[in-house]
């Protein structure tokens, strides 16, 4: 199985495909990458020759930020809003919905699991 | 949909008039405002606001990274001490 980028290795399926499994690679990143090289995106990432895996990885690697550079840059404009104490940084640091959904209800994405408060209706009259 | 940029930045006319009358003289008195939606410019960097939050005013002191954001963001609206405990 081919290496890119370090830990990621695509499977067996189309590189178009394969590469997406990068962090920061989507659809049409993938496919941008493979045309400018002239890859075929049909071709299965195993039978990709070592040297057009390179030349894919210094691709990406010069134009797009991806993988651990992504990763970094936006825990770093995360760090930046939390640091400011603005409303956006407040509501990371809180861990609650950020673009101004209802939190009434739902929002258990970032909430995470119910915690249940016992006797709330009671307490409420 | 965001704002065309031939407008430039939202500042309220008054708040760029006493910054540039302070970076003017040199001087870094706190600026009341209930101009919340006043986009914070570079010029603003080191000058405290007093920004109106809906029932008091509450001091901004402007830093660099603040820079782009307005200024309703620094002053907020909410008051939650969190939920209520049981007590018996």
């Amino acid at each position: 199985m081919p290496r890119l980028l370090g830990v990621d290795i695509p499977n067996e399926k189309r590189i178009e495909t394969a590469l997406q499994y990068l962090y920061g690679v989507g659809q049409h990143t993938a496919r941008k990458a493979l045309a400018e090289l002239s890859i075929k995106g049909s071709v299965r990432a195993k039978d990709l020759k070592d040297d057009e895996v390179a030349t894919i990885a210094a691709y990406l690697e010069q134009h797009f930020v991806v993988e651990g550079a992504l990763r970094r840059s936006n825990l770093q404009n995360i760090a930046r809003l939390k640091e400011i104490y603005c409303y956006r940084g407040l509501r990371h640091r809180r861990g609650l919905p950020v673009h101004g959904q209802r939190t009434r209800c739902n929002a258990r994405t970032r909430k995470g699991p119910r915690k249940t408060v016992a006797n709330k209706k009671i307490l409420r009259k | 949909m965001s704002r065309s940029t031939h407008k430039g930045p939202f500042v309220h006319p008054s708040l760029i008039k006493k910054v540039g009358g302070q970076n003017l003289k040199g001087t870094k008195i706190p600026i009341q405002t209930w101009s919340r939606a006043s986009v914070i410019l570079p010029e603003f960097v080191g000058h405290t606001f007093n920004v109106h939050n809906g029932r008091a005013f509450l001091k901004v002191y402007v830093t660099e990274d603040m820079v782009g954001h307005r200024l309703g963001e620094f002053a907020p609206t909410r008051t939650f001490r969190g939920h209520q405990k049981k007590d018996r």
